[in-house]
């Protein structure tokens, strides 16, 4: 296996010593691409006070292609699906290299604080929601 | 300045920007590897990371954007300020990792020898030293090899160290031996030299002596004549007859005595045993070293060899880190690694070699080239550099290697025997042997008459005579004393002679041993010899001269003669009535003599020829018994024969004539006298023969190896001087006789001094001797006894052509005897041996005795004329029996003849092998590669052949072995058709039997083939490794043998042998040696074993048996024949390699005939040679 880029190599060191507030990511032990995350439930969301584990795999072409991001807590969200799979603009065509975990992960956290009915990965649920 | 910091950071690799394009969008990114992933190859957009704004590439590529120059700027501003290096790819271009494919700044790897990114390069090193470590691990794990192979060398060392002192200790043991054999023998044969010498020289003033004497003797008897024979002195005429024969036979020794120059031209002669030149070869590479295990050696060279270069440049891994830098290691050290340094970059390929790598050297780690220090200098290196040190190392190896080598000495040793000319020995031992008693006897018995003559005559002159004898005999008997020792020393050192040696040696010391006993015998001895002689009637000595001149005639008649002498001179003395007793008497005594020593066996002979000897010596009064202790056996016995005979004659002569002739007749006493000074000079030769006997003893083999140079000229001496002093004594006792027919008183007392003379008297012994053994002595001898010898020898002079002219009857018989048996051996004709039977049948007793002790008798008969009594009985007996088997076989070596060389004519040979011996001695030999039999008659004149190449009745392929039965059938091996043949005595084809196989009756290259009495047919089974054995008619008896070693077991038997006693002998020829067994199959003995020392063998083949036992083998591998005793104890060998005479390459068959005579195939030289 290749050697891990200079920039993944700066990410995590950068995460390592600046973490963001409300989010932990630590790179696995076995494989420096894979990150096990911890995001907490951001206050005044209906989330606040919880923990919710995601798991972030960078590939191999990362930084020009989006990193792989996924709820592993069970989430009820409109725009998370029962698998945890997020639905996330800049996780997919809006990613830009320009992008790092570290954002990615704020977006996700900025995500739960409000859903974005727009772009629902599952209907039901955004629908419920916003039914609600 | 965080923020400045971040402004001069690429948002994509969040690094500081390298190369930065500037975007339409006022954006920048590094141009690689950002702005490259950026690109959307498709659309050939860049979408900007930042303002997802889309811009189109330029034609160019990325490349095309204009570089963000303010950035670059501040970029280096930056550095400047914060003092950063520079970044050490500036200015380097982004390569795909040949490992990973990531875009990123490569260098070559060493490991991979591709570029590669540093991660992967990083990686790769890790690897190699990984592997670096287990490799060390193996090392350590196989240095115990070296640690065993360590010890190895060591212990080699040791070894090495002490076989070579062990070697070392060989050869100088060898040197020593080899040294002092060598100055032994040397030694030995000065001192031999010098004895002969002395000998001769002695012998050769006796004889000087001897005529000077005579010629004054002669002188005076003239003298005396011319005063007495006038009218004034009263002469009878019997006595004027005797006396005129006396001077008439003095006439005619004159005439016809002849110096044999040739007895003293006798020249020694220094025999090389071996060529000397390649004696010399062999001493001078008489060993070498045999190195052994030369593969071994290399194996354990090997490491060494290896270890002159240190392949475990470990050593400098410890020292890799100390090394250090500010030492340069000079460009020699790195052939290992290729010309680099240790450490040093590979060259690069030389297309990168291009771009400037320089800032990349940091990269390389440890091993950056510009670091004049390398840390680890290999060994490697290090050991290219000290090529030379190593170099110079592995030539001290070499050698260290060489001398681990074990050397294994074969030491070829050689041991030279030198023997010693033989020849001169013998004439000299002769001589005084015989001289000794028998001279004595005769001469003083005549001389005794003569002197008492002569005394009334002229006074004390002869009156000393019988002291001198004593004197004499006293000398003798010192003599035979002193002879005994040197003797044995001489057989140890004459290893040829050692045999016969030895014979003599016991033959000798019996004879001294015996003659003691004797006394007794001789008692007897007187009584026969005498009586007789009382029945002879005088007259007789005419007629036996003029028969024994008649018997002379022929050889063949010789043997006869010898029996027919006695008889005829018998038949001569009977005319006057006695005739028939005497010779019955003359054999009854002979007879009882012979009796006693056949008893005894070997000894018997001697012993036997003494107590002929004795009894013809006993008679003597005083002086006799002292003579007997000094007698040689072998001149004295003969002589005593003749002196027995003498007696016998003479006394009838001597009785006629009577005392008073003697008073009368002045002339007789002269001659007497004359004799005596003969006797008294012969006594003193007889003092030298103790030196003689010397010889004598050593000598005998060689006589008998070559009877007949050396004999022969010593016998024509004998023969010339025999006759000749025979007709002087003749006359002389004739005279005696005829002078005092009349006077009857006379003649008793004549009769009794000659016999009391010729028993007392040493003189007589000595010219008797002397006229056996030397010219001089003979003369002498000749002289005293001329008028026995005359008559007796007379006729067998002329027979034997050789030996002794002293024609006495015991002459005649001792020449038969010899003569018999020897002739049996030159001509292998029956004739002699038949004719010499004959007469043996007349003495029956003595015949079988005699075959019984021929050894000896023989033995000394041709040694010299022996004992009389052997002489008498033995010889006689000898002749008989046709062959005194072990006599002849050592005289064995001389090629009688050979038949045949390479050809496929008639009586040519291709490659001959089994030989036999058909019915009238004829000889059938196997032609084996012309495919057929030959046939000769015993002269080796071609009779008839048969057979040819093919696979049908009476056809051969390759016959190897052939055998006559009882009924001349021929018997043949045909080896290649793997069956035996059998033809009629015509050579017509009667059968064949047998075929390939290994079943009973079947054969796998049958070889040697015989039968035995009842016909049986024994057949080697050469490759069966047995012995068949079959009915005449072919069908299968038995077998016995198989293959192997052990005793009763064979490995390639060749030949076959079926003795008279049925012993089986199987020549097992890979085993090298003969095994016996008998009839039924049961190992009786094994004898020999590999070597070329006597009674050694290698591939024996040929092996027969004659009617003896004695065991003949052609030891083919030494090429040489051997002989056996029966009980299988080495008798004799002759031969070696060649193709001379006697000379053989490659023996095969071998057959005996039965005359003694043996034949053998000289393979390789594709003849027959008889022996």
């Amino acid at each position: 296996m290749a050697a891990l880029p200079r920039r993944i190599i700066k990410e995590t060191q950068r995460l390592m010593q600046e973490p963001v507030p409300g989010i932990s990511a630590v790179p696995s032990e076995t494989n420096a691409r894979y990150f096990h995350v911890i995001v907490t439930g951001p206050e005044d969301s209906p989330f606040e006070g919880g923990l919710f584990k995601l798991e972030l795999f960078l590939p191999e072409d990362y930084p020009m292609s989006a990193p792989k991001v996924r709820f592993i807590t069970k989430i009820y969200h409109p725009n998370i699906d029962r698998l945890g799979r997020i639905c996330l603009d800049i996780l997919k065509d809006k990613w830009s290299p320009a992008l790092q975990i570290r954002t990615v992960l704020l977006s996700i956290q900025a995500l739960l604080i409000g859903a974005k009915p727009g772009r629902p990965t599952c209907k039901r649920r955004s629908r419920a929601v916003e039914g609600e | 300045m965080e923020q400045f910091e971040s402004l001069l950071t690429c948002c994509v690799c969040l690094d500081r920007f390298r190369n930065p394009k500037l975007l339409p969008c006022q954006h920048s990114y590094c141009m690689e590897p950002c702005m490259d992933g950026l690109v959307d190859y498709v659309r050939r957009q860049v979408k900007c990371p930042e303002c997802r704004a889309e811009h189109r590439i330029p034609y160019q590529g990325v490349q095309g954007f204009p570089t963000n120059v303010t950035l670059q700027r501040f970029l280096e501003l930056h550095a400047q300020i914060a003092g950063e290096l520079p970044d050490p790819t500036a200015g380097q271009v982004m390569e795909r990792c040949n490992v990973c494919s990531e875009k990123a700044y490569c260098a070559l790897c060493a490991h991979c020898d591709k570029k590669v990114c540093d991660d992967c390069k990083s990686a790769h090193m890790e690897v190699l030293r990984r592997e670096i470590a287990r490799i060390n691990n193996q090392i350590r794990r196989g240095v115990n090899r070296l640690q065993d192979i360590l010890s190895v060398v060591e212990r080699n060392t040791t070894n090495l160290q002490t076989n070579c002192a062990a070697v070392a200790g060989e050869v100088d043991e060898i040197h020593k031996r080899l040294s002092k054999a060598l100055k032994d023998r040397t030694d030995f044969l000065r001192n031999e030299i010098d004895r002969y010498l002395a000998t001769e020289l002695r012998n050769l003033t006796n004889l000087k002596d001897n005529l000077e004497l005579e010629l004054s003797n002669i002188q005076s008897n003239c003298d005396l004549a011319d005063k007495y024979m006038n009218d004034d002195v009263d002469w009878e005429d019997t006595e004027l007859v005797d006396t005129k024969e006396i001077f008439l036979k003095t006439v005619e020794f004159l005439r016809n005595f002849d110096y044999e120059a040739g007895d003293y031209n006798r020249r020694v002669r220094f025999i090389m045993t071996h060529d000397p030149n390649q004696l010399v070869l062999h001493v001078a590479s008489y060993g070498e070293l045999n190195i052994t295990q030369p593969h071994t050696y290399a194996n354990s060279l090997q490491p060494s060899q290896g270890l002159t270069r240190s392949k475990s440049d470990h050593r400098l891994a410890t020292q890799f880190r100390q090394q250090e830098d500010a030492k340069g290691y000079t460009e020699n050290d790195e052939p290992i690694l290729g010309g680099r340094k240790f450490g040093e970059k590979r060259p690069p390929p030389p297309e990168r070699h291009t771009r400037d790598y320089g800032a990349t050297d940091d990269y390389s780690g440890y091993e950056s080239e510009h670091r004049p220090s390398r840390r680890f200098r290999s060994r490697f290196v290090r050991s290219h550099q000290q090529d030379n040190d190593s170099d110079t190392e592995q030539p001290s190896r070499v050698v260290k290697s060489e001398n681990k080598e074990k050397e294994k000495e074969k030491t070829v040793e050689k041991r030279k025997k030198k023997k010693k000319c033989p020849p001169p020995p013998k004439p000299v031992q002769p001589t005084p042997q015989p001289a000794r008693r028998p001279p004595t006897q005769r001469q003083q018995s005549e001389d005794d008459e003569i002197t008492r003559l002569k005394r009334q005559n002229k006074g004390a002159a002869s009156s000393q005579e019988p002291e001198r004898a004593t004197q004499r005999n006293t000398e003798e008997e010192r003599n035979a004393i002193t002879r005994k020792p040197p003797t044995p020393a001489r057989e140890a050192s004459s290893d040829g002679e050692s045999d016969e040696s030895v014979g003599t040696l016991q033959r000798t010391q019996r004879k001294n041993s015996t003659t003691i006993p004797k006394p007794t015998v001789a008692t007897r001895r007187p009584s026969a010899s005498e009586t007789p002689s009382t029945h002879r009637p005088a007259p007789r000595a005419p007629s036996t001269e003029s028969s024994a001149s008649t018997e002379s005639s022929g050889s063949a008649v010789k043997h006869t003669g010898a029996i027919l002498t006695i008889a005829e001179l018998k038949a001569k003395y009977s005319p006057t009535g006695l005739s028939p007793k005497p010779a019955s008497r003359f054999f009854s005594t002979g007879n009882e003599r012979t009796t006693p020593s056949t008893t005894n066996g070997t000894a018997g002979g001697a012993q036997r020829v003494q107590s002929r000897f004795i009894g013809s010596q006993r008679p003597t009064p005083a002086p006799a018994p002292a003579e007997q202790a000094h007698e040689d056996s072998d001149t004295s016995s003969e002589e005593e024969t003749e002196s027995s005979e003498e007696s016998e004659e003479e006394p009838a002569a001597q009785r006629k004539p009577e005392s008073q002739a003697m008073a009368r007749s002045d002339i007789g006493p002269l001659l007497a006298r004359s004799s005596n000074a003969r006797n008294d000079t012969q006594e003193n030769k007889s003092k030298d023969p103790p030196a003689q006997s010397r010889y004598r003893t050593r000598q005998p083999a060689p006589p008998e190896e070559e009877p007949a140079s050396r004999y022969g000229a010593s016998g024509s001496s004998y023969s010339r001087y025999g006759s000749r002093p025979k007709d002087d004594e003749m006359t002389s006792s004739i005279d005696d006789d005829t002078k005092y027919p009349t006077a009857r008183s006379r003649y008793l007392a004549l009769k009794e001094r000659r016999n009391r003379l010729a028993r007392t008297s040493p003189s007589a012994y000595l010219a008797a001797r002397y006229g056996s053994g030397t010219g001089g002595s003979e003369l002498s001898r000749s002289r005293s006894s001329h008028a026995l010898k005359s008559r007796e020898s007379s006729p067998e002079r002329p027979v034997t052509g050789e030996k002794d002219g002293a024609a006495l009857s015991s002459w005649a018989r001792y020449l038969k005897n010899k003569y018999g048996s020897r002739g049996k051996d030159r001509d292998s004709s029956g004739t002699s041996s038949s004719t010499a039977r004959r007469l043996s049948l007349g003495l029956p007793l003595r015949s079988a005795n005699e075959l019984a002790s021929s050894d000896d008798d023989s033995k000394n008969a041709a040694g010299s004329p022996i004992s009389p009594t052997a002489a008498t009985a033995a010889v006689a007996g000898f002749a008989a029996a046709g062959s005194s088997p072990r006599s002849q076989y050592l005289q064995k070596r001389r090629l009688q003849f050979s038949v045949g060389s390479r050809g496929s004519e008639p009586g040519y040979f291709t490659w001959p092998r089994g030989i036999a011996v058909g019915p009238d001695n004829t000889m059938v030999v196997a032609d084996s590669s012309n495919h057929r039999v030959q046939v000769f008659d015993m002269n080796g004149i071609f009779i008839k052949e048969f057979g040819q190449y093919g696979s049908g009745e009476g056809e051969f392929d390759c016959l190897a072995g052939v055998a006559v039965n009882r009924i001349g059938q021929y018997i043949i091996a045909d080896r290649y058709n793997h069956r035996i043949q059998v033809f009629d005595p015509a050579g017509r084809f009667l059968r064949s039997f047998g075929s390939q196989g290994t079943g009973d009756g079947k054969f796998n290259y049958p070889w040697g083939i015989t039968t035995d009495a009842l016909g049986f047919i024994y057949v080697c089974d050469k490759e069966n490794h047995r012995v068949q054995v079959f009915q005449s008619d072919g069908t299968f008896v038995g077998k016995f043998g198989s293959f192997g070693s052990k005793l009763g077991q064979l490995e390639h038997p060749h030949y076959i042998a079926v003795s008279s006693t049925n012993r089986v002998l199987v020549s097992d020829s890979n085993n090298h040696r003969i095994q016996v067994f008998d009839v039924n199959g049961r190992v009786l003995s094994s004898f020999g074993e590999e070597g070329s020392e006597d009674g050694q063998f290698k591939f024996p083949r040929g092996v027969a048996v004659d009617d003896q036992g004695y065991i003949v083998v052609a030891d083919s591998g030494n090429n040489r024949i051997q002989i056996f005793h029966p009980d299988g104890t080495f008798l004799r060998a002759f031969g070696s390699w060649g193709s001379g005479d006697g000379e053989f390459k490659g023996l095969e068959g071998i057959a005996v005939m039965s005359g003694g005579n043996i034949i053998v195939c000289d393979r390789e030289n594709h003849r027959v040679q008889v022996f």
